[in-house]
């Protein structure tokens, strides 16, 4: 009698790619609050800022003398380098709520403040000076931008912009693509474990896509080539209803645990096959101020075993086998949208990497912790990708520089509204969707006309 | 009233102390203007009110090294003062690449000086 013989099942290996955090900049641990204010990180932003644009504006306009805000002088045509700052009429001021009068405009306007009577100015550590002209166009800029700007005083005060000279991109380091052969990063933002719109058996099919469980042994070799997956922000959603400071009931508390639990089963799902980093966004059970700190290892007990799960900081920048990526949740972006405006997304995201900076509108609008010595958001090094998560639509192109950087910008969706992440192929920086839908079939019905 | 209006310069003592910011040269001496104090130090120079003629009142809270830090706090060159300790003020100028006086640093790391800037706990 010959024993049986099970049929050898022939094993995948999954791709390896070299992993490395850069996150160490957004990282407030060693940050003493000393009652500082917001002046400091803008002096530290401007300072730097400033100090590249005097190295830079040189070879832009040689022959212009460059001076401070209050060394104007009327008439004379010169560079002058500081900090926008956006007047806008209907941005919500914490004051309007004490005015006796109440205009016919609402106090808050929920989309998009911005007004056709906003206007600029540029202000340095001697003054501020107010912009005219119409090479500036006030829709463009928000506050906490840092730009040269050429032109001269004129007899009212202002200052006549004749033109404007941003940064630009950042040097790139020159990525050594070593591999040949195709490799993936899956992006993946807004999953919202918890929400009314979010459905399970979406994330699920997701998960098992990447864990190589689905599909025949072609799909499983596809699988097996994703090496990296970033979940970039809401990833969960606590309901809100529950969240009103009231002491919660038991049987809430276990609400309340249930989609962190959730998630952190799936996360280890996908953890025990592939490193993946987990970013806090706007929903998720982290602090409100950019830069965003790690989402708590004790919310994940089960994932947290596994050294290729990484709890990361929003913004978030890491390079993988020397493709350098930085990214964010969405705040940045959305932030830029009410304060100003674009035909999309990506043209948002272009704009922050020629300002040089992540989040231009922080401290201003957008919540951020109080550094003195830095301004994080600084972006040094250009980065090969560029994302943003927890947008409305799926948007990619490429960006050059003009010396010769190159960035993929990926706009990533929601998850639970759209059910398609994002896969990027290391080798040659293309961008293509994984669309997972699952619909009940619809009952038709014939009906007797 | 009238004893009060007689005795008004005792009953309000006038005595200033020497304090206020002071610069040992200055070439704008009258276009000084209060408004610029905080931001441009070097250009400010005080009504001679709060000026100390004579000699030095040797009974004061502070000494000449509080005076060189004080102007240090003062000069916008190095960023806003407040909320920083001196100390990292002057290693953030000395890392922003502005050059900050060594002798700030050897004040602030050997002598007995305040540690805090000169608005600290007032404002």
């Amino acid at each position: 009698m010959t024993a049986m013989e099970i049929d050898t099942e022939k094993n995948i290996q999954r791709k390896h790619s070299t992993y490395q955090s850069l996150d160490k900049t957004f990282d407030i641990q060693n940050e003493i609050y000393r009652g500082q204010q917001y002046s400091q990180i803008y002096f530290a932003r401007l300072h730097t800022m400033r100090t590249l644009l005097y190295s830079l504006v040189t070879h832009w306009k040689p022959h212009v003398p460059v001076c401070t805000v209050l060394g104007l002088e009327e008439g004379k045509e010169c560079i002058i380098v500081g900090t926008l700052y956006k007047h806008m009429q209907l941005k919500p001021c914490v004051l309007d709520e004490y005015s006796k009068e109440r205009s016919a405009v609402p106090l808050v306007k929920p989309h998009n403040f911005m007004h056709p009577d906003d206007h600029l100015v540029l202000e340095d550590e001697s003054g501020r000076v107010k912009l005219g002209g119409t090479v500036l166009s006030p829709s463009t800029y928000v506050t906490g931008g840092v730009i040269a700007l050429h032109g001269k005083e004129t007899t009212a005060g202002d200052f006549l912009v004749l033109d404007v000279f941003e940064a630009g991109l950042a040097p790139q380091i020159v990525p050594q693509l070593k591999s040949r052969e195709d490799k993936y990063v899956v992006f993946i933002s807004g999953v919202s474990v918890g929400s009314s719109t979010s459905n399970p058996l979406q994330f699920q099919l997701l998960v098992d896509h990447i864990t190589g469980h689905l599909g025949d042994e072609q799909e499983q070799g596809i699988a097996a080539e994703i090496v990296h997956v970033v979940f970039a922000g809401n990833s969960v959603e606590i309901p809100l209803g529950l969240l009103n400071g009231q002491n919660l009931a038991s049987k809430d508390q276990s609400r309340v645990s249930e989609a962190v639990q959730v998630l952190d089963i799936l996360l280890s799902q996908i953890a025990v096959g592939v490193s993946v980093d987990i970013m806090p966004g706007s929903n998720d059970p982290a602090n409100f101020a950019l830069p965003q700190q790690p989402l708590n290892r004790c919310l994940f007990p089960g994932s947290r075993t596994f050294n290729t799960f990484n709890s990361c900081t929003n913004p978030h920048c890491f390079e993988l086998d020397g493709v350098r990526f930085l990214g964010t949740s969405g705040q940045n972006i959305d932030d830029l949208k009410k304060y100003s405006e674009a035909r999309d997304e990506l043209e948002f995201m272009e704009r922050t990497l020629k300002w040089r900076h992540l989040a231009p509108t922080a401290p201003n609008t957008l919540g951020c912790y109080p550094f003195t010595d830095r301004d994080p958001f600084l972006i040094e090094s250009c980065p090969h990708v560029y994302f943003v998560g927890n947008q409305d639509k799926y948007g990619t192109r490429i960006l050059e520089g003009s010396e010769g950087q190159m960035v993929r910008l990926i706009s990533i969706p929601k998850f639970c509204n759209t059910g398609l992440a994002v896969v990027l192929n290391l080798r040659n920086l293309e961008c293509h969707t994984l669309s997972f839908g699952a619909q009940p079939s619809t009952l038709k019905t014939f009906n007797d006309a | 009233m009238a004893t009060a209006s007689s005795n008004i310069k005792g009953f309000y003592r006038q005595k200033k102390k020497e304090s206020g910011i002071r610069k040992p040269t200055s070439t704008k001496s009258d276009k000084s203007s209060l408004l610029h104090a905080a931001t441009l130090g070097s250009d400010f120079t005080p009504p001679s009110a709060l000026v100390s003629h004579g000699s030095p009142d040797l009974k004061d809270d502070y000494d000449k090294n509080e005076d060189v830090l004080r102007q240090f706090d003062m000069n916008s060159a190095y960023g806003p003062c407040l909320g920083m300790s001196r100390l990292a003020r002057w290693e953030r100028a000395q890392r922003l690449g502005l050059n900050p006086p060594k002798e700030i640093e050897g004040l602030l790391k050997g002598t007995k000086v305040r540690s805090e800037c000169l608005w600290d706990g007032c404002i």
